[in-house]
């Protein structure tokens, strides 16, 4: 069952070091675009894209998802989903509270 | 160790030559993993699933008699409405580390590190567990974290409650809370080992035959557990990390005083102990599930809807976390929202509870030890559900939080539910562990004095909480004086049934009768073994060509037992088996 | 134990049929491990935002005095090292042993580099009494800039943050220097190499939070 030898990709030089460059270039580009100082929404927004660009980089090919089992990749997508269900129940409260924090 | 059992040639498979017998457990195994390597260092070394399962049986039962002889105590001291014969800072030291060791050293751990170490790779047909030498760490993990609780008692202790809430437990400047945190971050990683094992174990080492619709139910609560626990157990620790700082660095983050927001702090605690609740009570299902269908010679009924209640349960259950903090100061918003989804916790529960009780409908239900505690289950564990429901609805737990109500519900469903499932999988699965019988009219008296004993004890607490009297005080009003004397009294007749339990299993232990393989003509894979089952729990693979409840045929035309030898050596082996099983079901389902 | 058949390789435990499904079964355990990872992280990230919320103005004010440079810097030497994991372990399916050995020593190089900055970073911080919690005392000059009442509050999130991240490339180092030695031996070839594939998927995710702690701590004007 040749199938089930999903793990045993092996990855190209070439491909890693185009992945590498990649991610490099993306880093530079974060730091330049956060020096534009875009107006607020924006600025998160365009951190988060390429972070999460970067981060799919690295998942798909240096973590091997690309040609594993899809049920790794799940296992990924699935911590990710209970991490965002945390942060917006949380936020339900914390963002419309009568009085934010207690204060001193 | 070459072949322990008796076995018959029934068929050749190609495209490999792959013998397949069928399987005859032995009588009267000489072999078994207790045989296998002896000695006190042996049994610490082990990486053997089912020793490793009976060693966390041992820790469980011992902190389970630790905690219990506090709750006596406590129970005692609240005979009278002043002092009875405790000071109250002790006290409240007391019901902390009740409830502290209750939840974390027995209840969490209980069934799934203790009962599913043992059972799961039998269930699935495995040899052990995916990672054996993460399994034995996961014990060590534990008990290294029991000592840190314990060193918190001779660093002044802890007076938080087991919930351990902000600013309280940030600013008592006790070392105790340190290092009880600390216990209670190293046990999360134990917890975690345990689930990423099993998750692991039952993705990848089920036995040729097993598909996803043949995995008994209670493989499927386990799963459904272990998936909490690898959701839900890291926020736990890393709360606890932030604690721990937020007690040794002062970083302020959940501390008001430093700008911080202690309700944050029940959030996140709350997001672990919501789920928490349902790594200890899923686990419980799973055994009800198995137990039922064995005493009642009935196929399940509804399968699918029992496996997926426990993954919806395990889903639902991480929304609704809000539910404890009510009263806390969190948005209106988020309030009426978690009161909203806690009322759907209700739905997957109540089909597990109709399904059950749809199976005995027409069953042959024959009332040994574990089925009488599946009724004693059914009937506390709803009682406990139903008060859940009403403390969900808002209004009404404004009134009730923070009183013994909340205490009765938590009882009937942790104890009602979790133990009493203990007990029902611990007596059921016991001549598998370890070969022998038990004295079964003794352990239908323990049964009927627990059921009794808990009655006694806990009805009354929803009376006085329903009436005000708030949980976790050391004096009350003399109007509650009956309620809480009635109350201790159950707690004693309680304590007899444990000590009855105790007693004819250690018996049982020294003189019991041979069980023999399969004492209740279960269809379990886990009892087409010996008892006690040898080191590798089946002599030979088995091939499985049925499903976990297959109770049309008589037993003597039963055949679960299809094996191969454990040498067949490759994957083409493994395809080989894997097709003769699902030709196999064709001919015998058909 | 007997049962184990000559087909059987050596380093497949007794309780696996094949080196694959031992393969397999190591690389789901760590994914699973994985998601407990991201959720634990996941509580100080929630926090994070939380008080992102409610206090936008402080992280804008409090996140220039960090150094966007080192920051940077360590973005870039995290992203080395995770290539270099990744061409250990291609070696490894090679049967490259030199291979394997350079690319780990890289490794673990550049995340001892991270480590270093990382240090330095927080020497620079302390002195100027930008410390967490009650430590908190923070020099004039700084304090002028840095008025928001809860300043406090952001540096306990920083320093939870990037110490548990710390925390996470130290245990990498002692993976590595575990893997490197045993590369040393000989222990890995193009049929095993499991510990240098799950170690190198721990260390990506090390990797991959850094790639949001950056973005999240340095890179707010
Ligand atoms: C139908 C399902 C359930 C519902 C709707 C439910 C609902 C609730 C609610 C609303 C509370 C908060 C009461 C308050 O503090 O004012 C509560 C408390 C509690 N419940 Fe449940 N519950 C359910 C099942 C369970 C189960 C299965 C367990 C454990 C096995 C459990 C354990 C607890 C515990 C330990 C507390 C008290 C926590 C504390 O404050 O110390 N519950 N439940
Ligand atoms: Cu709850």
């Amino acid at each position: 069952m040749m199938s089930e030898h999903h793990g045993h990709h092996v990855a190209s030089a070439k491909q890693l070091w185009g992945i590498g460059i990649a991610l490099l270039i993306l880093t530079v580009l974060t730091v330049t675009v956060a020096g534009l100082g875009l107006p607020s929404p924006f600025d998160i927004l365009m951190a988060m894209t390429i972070a999460l660009t970067k981060a799919f980089l690295v998942a798909a090919f240096f973590m091997g998802l690309y040609w594993d089992t899809k049920f790794n990749s799940m296992l990924l997508i699935g911590a990710l989903a209970f991490f965002i269900l945390m942060v917006s129940i949380t936020l339900l409260d914390t963002l419309y509270r009568d009085d934010v924090v207690p204060s001193f | 160790m070459a072949s322990l059992s008796k076995t018959e040639n029934t068929a050749q498979i190609t495209p490999k030559k792959l013998k397949v017998k069928r399987f005859v457990p032995l009588e009267n195994p000489i072999n078994t993993y207790l045989t296998d390597e002896k000695g006190i260092w042996a049994w610490l070394t082990t990486v053997d699933h089912k020793k490793i399962g009976l060693m966390y049986l041992g820790a469980v039962a011992f902190f389970f008699a630790l905690a219990g002889f506090l709750a006596i105590a406590l129970r005692t001291e609240l005979w009278t409405p002043a002092k009875t014969f405790i000071e109250a800072d002790t006290y409240n030291q007391l019901f902390t580390l009740h409830g502290a060791m209750m939840v974390f050293f027995v209840l969490v751990p209980s069934i799934p590190a203790a009962l599913g170490n043992f059972i799961l790779p039998m269930q699935l047909g495995a040899k052990d567990v995916a990672f054996p030498r993460l399994n034995l760490a996961s014990f060590y993990i534990y008990a290294f974290g029991a000592i840190f609780t314990f060193l918190s008692l001779a660093n002044n202790g802890f007076d938080t409650g087991w919930t351990f809430y902000t600013p309280y437990s940030s600013d008592t400047n006790s070392a105790g809370i340190i290092w009880v945190t600390l216990g209670v971050f190293i046990l999360g990683f134990s917890s975690i080992l345990t689930g990423t094992n099993f998750i692991t174990t039952i993705h990848k080492l089920r036995a040729p035959g097993i598909s996803w619709d043949r995995l008994p139910l209670n493989v499927w609560a386990l799963y459904a557990t272990s998936i909490i626990q690898v959701l839900a157990t890291p926020v736990l620790a890393i709360t606890i990390l932030l604690l721990a700082m937020e007690n040794i660095l002062d970083i302020g983050i959940f501390d008001p005083a430093l700008g911080g927001d202690p309700v944050l702090y029940q959030h996140f605690f709350w997001f672990y102990s919501h789920p928490a609740v349902y790594i200890m009570i899923v686990p419980g299902f799973g055994i009800i599930s198995e137990v039922i269908t064995t005493f009642s010679k009935k196929t399940i009924f509804g399968y699918w809807a029992i496996a997926l209640s426990s993954l919806a349960i395990a889903f639902i259950g991480f929304l609704v976390w809000g539910h404890h903090m009510f009263t806390s100061g969190q948005s209106a918003v988020a309030t009426t929202i978690f009161s909203f989804l806690t009322f759907l916790v209700g739905i997957p529960t109540g089909i597990k509870i109709f399904n059950w009780v749809a199976t005995l409908y027409r069953g042959s239900i024959s009332m040994k030890t574990p089925m009488l505690y599946v009724f004693i289950f059914i009937f506390l564990f709803s009682i406990g559900g139903f008060t859940g429901i009403m403390l969900g609805a808002l209004s009404v737990d404004i009134h009730l939080h923070d009183t013994y109500y909340v205490v009765a519900h938590f009882h009937y469903v942790m104890m009602g539910g979790t133990l009493i499932a203990l007990l029902a999988g611990l007596h059921y699965w016991w001549p598998k562990m370890t070969g022998k019988m038990y004295n079964e009219p003794l352990a239908k008296t323990a049964a009927i004095f627990i059921f009794i004993g808990f009655n006694v004890t806990f009805l009354p607490q929803f009376i006085m909480g329903a009436q005000g009297m708030p949980r976790r005080y050391y004096n009350y009003i003399d109007q509650f004086t009956p309620f809480h004397q009635t109350s201790t009294i159950g707690s004693y007749i309680l304590a007899v049934g444990f000590l009855v339990i105790l007693f004819y299993l250690v018996h049982s232990l020294i003189k019991g009768q041979k069980a023999g393989p399969n004492p209740w003509n279960s269809r379990g894979l886990e009892w087409q073994s010996n008892s006690p089952p040898d080191f590798h729990n089946f002599s030979h693979t088995p091939v499985v060509i049925h499903g976990p409840y297959d109770y049309h045929q008589p037993m003597e035309e039963f055949q679960l037992g299809l094996a191969v030898d454990h040498e067949y050596g490759d994957e083409q082996d493994k395809v080989a088996a894997e097709a003769h099983a699902s030709s196999a079901t064709e001919t015998t389902e058909a | 134990m007997a049962n184990h058949s000559a087909t059987h390789p050596k380093h497949v435990h007794h309780h696996f049929v094949d080196s694959n499904q031992q393969f397999e079964s190591a690389k789901l355990g760590m994914w699973v491990f994985l998601v407990n990872e991201i959720l634990f992280f996941g509580g100080l990230f929630c926090a994070y935002i939380v008080f992102r919320a409610w206090y936008p103005e402080l992280f804008t004010q409090a996140a220039l005095e960090l150094n966007t440079f080192w920051g940077a810097v360590n973005t870039v030497v995290l992203i080395g090292s995770s290539l270099t994991v990744a061409m250990a372990i291609r070696s490894a399916q090679n049967n490259q042993k030199r291979g394997l050995e350079i690319n780990l020593l890289i490794t673990i190089l550049l995340a001892c580099v991270f480590l270093v900055i990382k240090y330095f970073e927080y020497e620079h911080k302390l002195h100027l009494g930008i410390a967490p919690g009650s430590f908190w005392n923070p020099t004039p000059e700084i304090a002028a800039v840095l008025d928001h009442p809860k300043a406090n509050i952001f540096f306990g999130i920083y320093y939870m943050m990037t110490a548990v991240h710390g925390l996470h490339v130290i245990i990498g180092i002692v993976l590595m220097v575990w893997l490197y030695l045993r590369a040393r031996k000989g222990h890995f070839n193009s049929e095993y190499y499991t510990p240098v594939e799950i170690t190198g998927l721990y260390w990506h995710l090390v990797d991959l939070i850094w790639i949001f702690l950056f973005p999240l701590l340095y890179l707010i004007e």
